[in-house]
């Protein structure tokens, strides 16, 4: 028999995202706000409906619990605020007797310390404040793990997932300097290069007067953001490796490893780019050599092939895109056999990547030259 | 067997409690009276071996360098197993997952203890006083807001001023959503909550189905269960918790294995204190099995109630990462873990060197333990119980601060009775076998009933049968 599911933790998740993700919009980390959605939302009313005690003990532990995982990282600042509001708000409009207390695991604590001292620093008093008065409160249980343990006969287990909208960017040059942002400089680029071509007086190459800005700059900004890239995930690795207290169990597990996936996915998101801009880049370049050295072919004629090419490039970039994305979750797949006990995946996906990337240049590569040979 | 402790499918492993050899039930309803020596049976089987070898596989050899019977040697030479010496000493003690969301690294439950304590040293969070302000001057109200304004200003560094508006600012009366007069049990109309819309719904299907409404037994005594001794304070201050005590929460699982227990193990939830010693745990303890009554008592019903197994074998041992810790408070104590010793060092079984120390000599602060890892609880020879530890933490002003009364049981597994067969309503207390007047074999009665039958007025024996006395395992419902 049981009592108490009447309410699913979905719910109460979708609730508590509801409310956060609010007051995410209101772009704010002030307790005013957050009392206003609070009211709005009649958020103090979710302990109501006729729950009886048990009920309403395990429904009260839940949430709290639920609530709390938001007050840690990986979520930003912001949201992080939010949860600690949240948590003040449930603790204190719960309707058991005694209260239900917030757990709080010991690995965790230096980690709710450092924030609590961000929050002084940074002079929100308010949120300092409440966190001051739930400890004054005795709002807290101070415990081994954030929940109780206990081995189970073949029991699925549920993996609490990162809210993706609510988590602190884990790179922010990479949010500023996104595949897309790259493309669009390389485009601009190559119509700034043609613009100049075709308003000098000698068509093949552009007046030395217009020469401006480096011919490879594009390049140079490719190669510092991989290199960005690199240092940023050599900087993870390590610390993973080394610092196993910040390590929150699989609920970080999980976390730093979609992490990297995505890192992994933005990673070669660029790179894709970068290639196939180092195959138009010499490619144009080869174009132009040919057009010197035989001035039969006229420019329209060799413009109307880069479009077609371009055109046929489009299918096997996303047959291969397709490919590695088949291949990324065979590699996990493998790896999660591998060391499934530690879920702490070392990056699967790069050197498959780079074998994928090389196998997809060849195939760019090639395709133009059989054109060509028509 | 380490690969599958890994991948999560101990149950499968034969330490699980369906391959115990004769558990208590089943003997029970069995009827089959066998002389009770306790030496006898803890020598039976090589079954018991592997039950704890299930659990205590992972530990191969960390614990070699332990003295034995020496409690600061065994706490802290346990320590010094190969695998944790690449961690700094206070890391060590810092639960980590090792199966995420089932089980912790092993780590010294008193160090754990130290490292919170340290940290939350001159705070006021683990305080067990009563709340209250002493109200010493004329105004209280003035004088304490003021009081706190000072405080808040020197915690976050800020004006006294500031400190003043934040209290008003962040106020429980911002946080108020009903009006009012509005009753907290009625969810209101226009809400936007997927919560209380599915509480809502849920509602409302029971009152369309169900013709009364009110918490079933089981609830109800769940609920008084786990809450019965909540905030309790002791009559005498002597016996009050001291602030910083750990409280352990241990599941201790039933050897009874139905065919409806299949998927979920009856257990029993036991909060016990860091510094009481295991042989209190094991006090606590109930169990059907110590309260068997060995032999035949057609002849003489009246002296059933001496012959408890519980005073007649005394031996029993937990088992905890690689040690086992047995009773020897009594002379008449045996070792029941030597068999299982001698059995995994005959041959060379994998899993290392078992280290043995006295019950009675240990602490639960003293113990390395795993968080959610199944250990074991053994007694009468072969009543096996999976003994898990699902939480540990520090006490808190609302627990229950009567130290007298931990072991404290919050939780226990409602079970079925086995009902005497006159009367169809006491629960049996004796079981008869070639009964001439049961038209059942075995035949379960109550005491009034089995009486009424089998003897005469002035208590003779009448017909033929033999009776046992029966311990119903819903004894302690």
């Amino acid at each position: 028999m049981d009592f108490t599911k009447t309410i699913l933790p979905a719910h109460k998740q979708a609730d508590c995202e509801t409310l956060l993700s609010r007051f995410q919009e209101m772009d704010s980390v002030r307790f005013e706000d957050f009392t206003e959605l609070w009211r709005k939302m009649k958020f103090g009313t979710v302990f109501c409906g006729k729950m009886r005690n048990l009920e309403k003990n395990t429904f009260t532990k839940e949430a709290l619990a639920l609530a709390w995982r938001y007050f840690l990282p990986p979520y930003t600042f912001q949201i992080r605020v939010g949860a600690l509001y949240l948590l003040y708000g449930l603790y204190n409009t719960q309707l058991c007797q005694p209260k239900q207390k917030i757990r709080v695991a010991l690995k965790d604590w230096d980690e709710v310390l450092k924030f609590q001292q961000d929050l002084i620093n940074a002079q929100h008093f308010d949120a300092a404040y409440i966190f001051r008065k739930l400890r004054l409160d005795r709002a807290f249980h101070f415990t081994a793990m954030p929940k109780l343990l206990s081995y189970r006969m073949k029991k699925k287990i549920q993996r609490a997932e990162i809210t993706e909208e609510f988590k602190d960017p884990s790179d922010r040059v990479m949010k500023l300097i996104t595949s897309d942002v790259l493309e669009e400089m390389l485009n601009v680029h190559e119509h700034y290069q043609n613009m100049k071509h075709i308003i000098s007086a000698d068509k093949s190459k552009p007046d030395k007067a217009l020469s401006l800005i480096k011919d490879d700059f594009f390049d140079n900004i490719k190669n510092i953001v991989l290199e960005h890239q690199q240092w940023h995930r050599d900087r993870q690795n390590p610390s993973l490796k080394s610092d196993p207290k910040d390590e929150e169990g699989k609920r970080e597990g999980t976390a730093q490893e979609s992490q990297r996936c995505e890192r992994a996915e933005s990673l070669a998101k660029i790179k894709s780019k970068a290639f196939s801009v180092v195959v138009q880049a010499s490619k144009s370049r080869r174009h132009r050599q040919v057009k010197l050295n035989s001035s039969d072919s006229d420019p329209e004629s060799g413009q109307g092939q880069t479009k077609a090419t371009k055109k046929k490039r489009a299918k096997p970039a996303v047959k291969s895109a397709e490919r590695k994305v088949s291949s990324r979750s065979k590699g996990k797949v493998r790896n999660v056999q591998k060391e499934e006990k530690s879920l702490r995946l070392s990056m699967p996906v790069i050197t498959e990547e780079e074998e994928e990337h090389d196998s997809f240049n060849e195939t760019e590569f090639t395709a133009p030259k059989r054109k060509r040979k028509h | 067997m380490r690969s599958a402790l890994l991948r999560g499918e101990w149950p499968a492993a034969p330490g699980w409690p369906r391959c115990l050899p004769g558990d208590v039930v089943c003997r029970a309803l069995r009827v089959t009276p066998r002389p009770l020596a306790s030496g006898a049976r803890a020598t039976t089987s090589p079954v018991t071996p592997r039950a704890v070898g299930a659990s205590g596989s992972r530990q191969g050899g960390s614990a070699a360098n332990m003295a034995e019977d020496s409690r600061g040697g065994l706490a802290c030479g346990r320590a010094g197993g190969p695998q944790y010496l690449a961690h700094t000493p206070s890391r060590r003690n810092f639960p980590e997952y090792e199966l995420p969301e089932l089980s912790t690294c092993v780590f010294h439950v008193g160090a754990f203890g130290e490292l919170w304590r340290g940290r939350l040293r001159g705070a006021a969070d683990l305080s067990l006083r009563d709340p209250s302000a002493p109200a010493l001057s004329g105004n209280p109200g003035v004088a304490d807001s003021g009081r706190d304004h000072v405080a808040v200003a020197r915690d976050l560094g800020c004006s006294l001023e500031a400190a003043a508006e934040l209290s008003t600012v962040c106020s429980l009366d911002k946080l108020k959503c009903l009006e009012e007069g509005e009753d907290p049990e009625v969810i209101p109309e226009d809400t936007d909550l997927v919560t209380l819309r599915a509480r809502k719904r849920f509602l409302e299907h029971r009152e369309e189905t169900i013709t009364i409404d009110r918490a079933c037994r089981q609830e109800t005594f769940a609920y008084e269960m786990e809450s019965h001794a909540m905030g309790k304070k002791p009559e005498n201050p002597a016996d009050m918790v001291e602030e910083g005590e750990l409280i352990l929460s241990v599941n201790i699982l039933y050897p009874i294995i139905f065919h409806k227990h299949k998927e979920h193990k009856p257990y029993q939830t036991v909060l016990v204190l860091g510094s009481q010693k295991l042989t209190e745990l094991r006090d606590a303890i109930c169990c059907v099995s110590d309260l068997q009554i060995g032999g035949e008592f057609s002849n003489t019903p009246d002296q059933a109630p001496e012959h408890i197994s519980r005073d007649l074998y005394k031996s029993a041992f937990f088992y905890f990462e690689g040690a086992f810790y047995n009773d020897k408070r009594y002379p008449e104590c045996r070792d029941l873990s030597r068999t299982i010793i001698e059995w995994s060092e005959a041959h060379d079984r994998g899993y290392g060197k078992f280290q043995t120390a006295r019950m009675e000599d240990f602490t639960f602060n003293d113990l390395n333990i795993k968080l959610g890892f199944p250990y074991l609880y053994c007694h009468q020879g072969d009543c096996e119980h999976v003994v898990v530890i699902t939480d540990i933490r520090l006490v808190h002003h609302d627990d229950c601060l009567d130290r007298t009364l931990y072991p404290l049981l919050i939780k226990k597994h409602w079970l079925w009775t086995r009902k005497c067969f006159v009367c169809k309503m006491y629960t049996a207390r004796w079981v008869t076998n070639n009964d001439s007047f049961a038209p059942e074999d075995p035949c379960f009665f109550c005491d009034v009933c089995f009486r009424m039958l089998h003897y005469d007025s002035e208590g003779n024996k009448l017909g033929e049968f033999l009776a046992y006395p029966y311990v119903d395992p819903g004894t302690f419902n």
